[in-house]
């Protein structure tokens, strides 16, 4: 499903006020898809009904790379990751990063940067890397997982 | 306790999404949540019998077919008739549905995941 249209049915669902406890799984690259920037703007919509739950968001394969801190886009474009990070610290809606596919992509956190003696990390604010194990158990405390590919 | 189908259309040769979406299928059913996996298009490649891959074409993906059983992984959907399968020896873990049980797959799951 296109993703304007499914913030449109998201949109007649807060209408219908039915509240819904959402968790969503990106997969798409923030530089090669605009799935990263899809979910953000499906997000800011379901969250415009207050009954509405947002879980957590869930990244996988390349899509981890939003969560690169050394991202620097040019001034005059807009800055996915940052406006991430701003969602979250509002909202309070935790990140994950899936540490395998960001290990493998150089999104390393302090923790791993020692495990694998590096001397720098990259993880920006805002996310944390977690196993695909948490990606269960959003899918088994939720409603609906929706997919940005 | 949820049902989730996998579904793989991404070729194995040409990015990391099938192999990331086969962990995970993997993970899931290390947790026993029941999961099935389906492919089509560019991913039926992984099913090619007598592949001959090198280091560079990344990890041996069709070696993991077989080890499936073992992770009670036994739903591997194909869709009959198909023209990428139709006349190649294929690997013979898959059930073959015709097309309106293919269409009609993708309705009985809670979470269907395409890589």
């Amino acid at each position: 499903m296109r993703p304007f249209l499914l913030v449109n049915l998201l949109l007649n669902c807060n209408k219908a006020q039915n509240p819904m406890h959402y968790a969503l799984l990106v997969t798409g690259s923030p530089y090669q898809t605009k799935a990263c920037h899809s979910a953000l703007k499906f997000l800011k919509a379901a969250l415009l009904n207050k009954e509405n739950t947002l879980e957590g968001v869930f990244f996988y394969e390349d899509a981890v790379l939003i969560g690169n801190a050394l991202t620097q886009p040019p001034r005059d474009e807009f800055d996915v990751r940052k406006a991430w990070v701003e969602l979250t610290n509002e909202h309070k809606i935790p990140l994950y990063l899936c540490i395998a596919a960001s290990v493998r992509r150089g999104i390393i956190n302090e923790t791993e940067s020692q495990r694998y003696e590096l001397p720098q990390h990259s993880l920006s604010e805002g996310f944390q890397l977690e196993g695909l194990g948490t990606f269960v158990e959003l899918m088994n405390s939720t409603t609906k997982i929706i997919q940005f590919r | 306790m949820t049902n989730t189908l996998i579904h793989l259309s991404s070729s194995p040769y040409s990015s990391l999404a099938c192999k990331e979406g086969l962990d995970l299928a993997l993970v899931l059913a290390t947790f026993e949540q029941p999961v099935d996996l389906c492919f089509s298009g560019a991913a039926l490649s992984l099913l090619y019998n007598h592949q001959q891959t090198t280091k560079e074409d990344g990890k041996h993906l069709y070696k993991l077919l077989d080890g499936l059983e073992f992770y009670d992984i036994d739903n591997i959907y194909i869709e009959r008739d198909n023209e990428l399968t139709k006349e190649v020896d294929i690997w013979p873990g898959t059930k073959a549905l015709d097309q309106k049980d293919w269409y009609a797959l993708f309705s009985q799951y809670q979470h269907v995941f395409r890589f």
